[in-house]
């Protein structure tokens, strides 16, 4: 085995080529520098809402006849809570419809509106309102979410419960319950750059993979004297063992900085730096698998860079982040599960935003999906057609 | 004869390459002895650089068979790969699959010196050696491949297909891509590496001038080996030993060579220019003034001729044409036998 003199080829190489420092050292630091300084501030944690009412008020039926100290126009106070009391919600309008009409004409505002992004959500205050706060029995309340945006459809799930919580109270109908959300749980501090801290998981996962994809997708297949090299004594498993190596040591270096970077930017961790450092390494580690798997594969540099860009896409897009598993089908749920990111991105937010160690099964996982793309490399590589 | 094993670098004996159902070499048969410069020629398609991947290791055994061995090691035998790779060394035809034009030509050779195990320390003495042989400028040694010129590149190239020492050295076209006044600068340096390491070297080209450094020749054709022999001998088995004479006739057509050709004492004639004719005739002294007399008495405006050595160029052409011939022949008749059947 001579791989000392090949890891020394590859650093003399990767010391030589402009491009690949610029690559390694350079791009990171400034994506994170450009991440860093573009994140301040938090995710949306304020909502505007319209509120339409058809609550009948004063409502009377024999059975329920209107007392002189009753309080019936509930639907006022709920509209005064969301547009007064409320830590998250600021009221844009509100309409009092009468009849089917006036509540059309609402609706139809109110959907512009939403459209136009000038509120996130609308309220309907169905026409029983008042009656069944009055008489404690199930209260309906309907609002509308613009769906494009996933994430503030679970967030507005969850802070609607704010103006229920507050009526409650104000309305004096506290008897059987009151739910609160004071605060989420495992949630970046305020205190902290959150957009950058939330998007972390993501962020660092798919700039280290991708990165690294990059830097060995075209190590193999852009080497021109490499088929000569098999009229050495030198076996194609050194060739690839040196490859991992030197890149690996190379890795080391950039996930550094990488992490120094996210450091100085305000990277929130709850959990221990070093579970956080180690993890980016596993992924770093896949990065250069995979990498080396596309260079083993492809024929020519074109190929290796086709593979990568679309490889690259399929990996963020199964990652779990943009869709959720649990909605998938089973099948897919499986492909998903051999993909890297969507084993990275729960590793990086349970350390992180959690404080949990590091995930066992994600974290071997992980380097299982290494594991099989370095096998793959090498077996592809042993079986390419290497003529001078 | 049978050589003493210890002179022979290589033997093959009934070498026979297939891929599929084509098969590309015919039991070609050579030997080659320690310190021998022999020259591969042949045109494309010919099989110089299967044979030569056979004895680099590079052909899959199910691909061939026949007896080969190189450095008296059997190809065949995967065990015996690493050996014969240290043993041989390679030159690829083009730079850029020998050179990592990115770093300096030392680092080069020591990358490639890495390869065989060799220490840093001695790998570079044996570049210094190599450079100075090949007289690549001190000053060059450290700057980046890429900015050096075309020869140097190239010579950097053999250096690095000889810093293991090699006993054979296998350079694939050496002089193709280089202008024709460097073209017998490289050949000459490969001479003399071959004087003062006393390799032994293979050169497969098209370029017929190799054959000026080569102390064997070997012509292939379809596959087939139809010479093996030194370049003398191949020229001195041509009629007259080689001596013709060149002649340079007006307005030369088919019918007038045919009139030549039908000189009795004429063995070949070979069309080398729009007007000029080399004609082989038996008893070269005796017959070359009947020559001159046939012309005039056929009207042939002979208006120059001269008498010269066969080239080996000349050989090798010569005998691609017999070649051709006797194929057009054997196609011939089994055409009339197909007809008359």
């Amino acid at each position: 085995m001579y791989l000392s003199g090949l890891i020394r080829k590859e650093f003399s190489r990767i010391k030589a080529d402009k491009r690949t420092l610029i690559l390694i050292f350079t791009i990171p630091v400034i994506l994170i520098v450009i991440f860093g300084l573009t994140s301040g501030g938090g995710p949306t944690e304020f909502y505007n809402a319209a509120i339409i009412s058809r609550d009948k008020i004063p409502y009377e039926t024999p059975e329920f006849p209107v007392e002189s100290n009753s309080t019936l126009n509930y639907d006022d106070i709920f509209i005064d809570v969301v547009e007064d009391d409320c830590s998250a919600w600021g009221l844009i309008e509100s309409y009092s419809c009468d009849n089917e009409e006036e509540y059309d004409d609402a609706f139809e505002e109110c959907f512009e509106l939403l459209r136009n992004e000038i509120i996130d959500v609308f309220i309907i205050l169905e026409e029983d309102f008042s009656e069944t706060i009055e008489n404690e029995t199930d209260t309906t309340l309907t609002y509308y979410i613009d769906g494009s945006d996933l994430e503030a459809v679970d967030a507005i799930d969850v802070a609607i419960q704010e103006p229920i919580g507050l009526f409650k109270i104000k309305a004096r109908k506290t008897a059987n319950f009151v739910i609160m959300v004071p605060y989420l749980e495992y949630e970046v501090p305020f205190w902290e750059t959150q957009v950058l801290n939330y998007a972390l998981s993501i962020v660092l996962s798919m700039l280290i993979l991708g990165l690294l994809m990059n830097l060995t997708s075209l190590s193999i297949v852009s080497e021109g004297p490499l088929p000569r090299m098999m009229l050495t004594p030198t076996a194609k498993k050194e060739i690839i063992l040196s490859k991992l190596i030197a890149n690996s040591i190379i890795m080391l270096l950039q996930v550094t900085i990488i992490f120094a970077m996210s450091a100085i930017f305000g990277m929130f961790s709850l959990g221990s730096l070093f579970s956080l450092y180690l993890i980016l390494i596993a992924i770093g580690f896949c990065g250069i698998c995979i990498g080396l798997f596309i260079s083993s594969i492809s024929k020519t540099e074109q190929q290796a860079n086709q593979i990568y860009i679309m490889l690259f896409i399929a990996l963020l897009m199964f990652s779990g982040s943009f869709l959720r598993m649990d909605t998938l089908p089973l099948a897919m749920q499986v492909i998903i599960n051999a993909l890297p990111l969507s084993h990275a991105v729960p590793l990086i937010n349970e350390v992180t935003k959690k404080g949990l160690p590091i995930d066992l099964f994600h974290f071997f996982s992980l380097n299982l999906i290494s594991l099989g793309f370095i096998i793959g490399a090498y077996i592809a590589y042993r079986f390419k057609k290497v003529e001078v | 004869m049978i050589e003493k094993s210890a002179e022979i670098m290589v033997n093959v004996e009934n070498l026979n390459v297939k891929f599929g159902d084509k098969q590309v070499v015919h039991n070609v048969s050579f030997q080659v002895k320690s310190g021998e410069i022999i020259g591969l020629f042949g045109i494309s398609g010919a099989g110089k650089t299967t044979i030569i991947r056979v004895l680099t290791c590079q052909l899959n055994k199910k691909n061939w068979n026949g007896n080969v061995k190189v450095t008296d090691l059997n190809p065949a035998q995967s065990k015996n790969h690493p050996k014969i790779l240290s043993n041989i060394g390679y030159v690829p035809q083009l730079e850029g699959l020998n050179l990592y034009y990115e770093l300096s030509p030392m680092t080069n050779v020591e990358i490639f010196a890495s390869t065989y195990g060799l220490k840093k320390k001695n790998a570079k003495e044996i570049a210094k050696e190599l450079f100075s042989i090949l007289d690549i400028p001190e000053d060059t040694w450290k700057k980046r491949l890429k900015k050096l010129s075309g020869g140097e590149k190239k010579r950097v190239s053999v250096a690095i297909g000889l810093i293991h020492q090699p006993k054979i050295l296998f350079l694939d076209e050496p002089t193709t891509g280089v202008d024709a006044a460097k073209r017998y600068e490289v050949l000459s340096y490969l001479k003399k590496l071959n004087r003062k390491l006393g390799t032994t070297m293979f050169l497969i080209t098209h370029d017929m001038e190799a054959a000026l450094i080569c102390d064997k020749s070997a012509i292939l054709r379809d596959g087939k080996l139809l010479e093996f022999d030194s370049n003398d001998n191949l020229i001195a088995s041509l009629p007259s030993g080689g001596l013709l004479t060149r002649l340079t006739i007006e307005d030369l057509t088919e019918n007038k060579i045919k009139i030549i050709k039908n000189f009795t004492p004429v063995q070949k004639t070979i069309r080398v220019g729009n007007e000029i004719i080399e004609v082989f005739i038996e008893d070269f002294e005796e017959n070359l003034q009947k020559l001159i007399e046939y012309t005039i008495k056929n009207n042939l405006k002979v208006t120059s001729m001269s008498k010269d050595n066969a080239t080996f160029r000349r050989y090798f052409q010569i005998r691609i044409q017999e070649e051709e011939e006797k194929e057009r022949t054997l196609r011939e008749s089994v055409q009339i036998m197909e007809g008359e059947a």
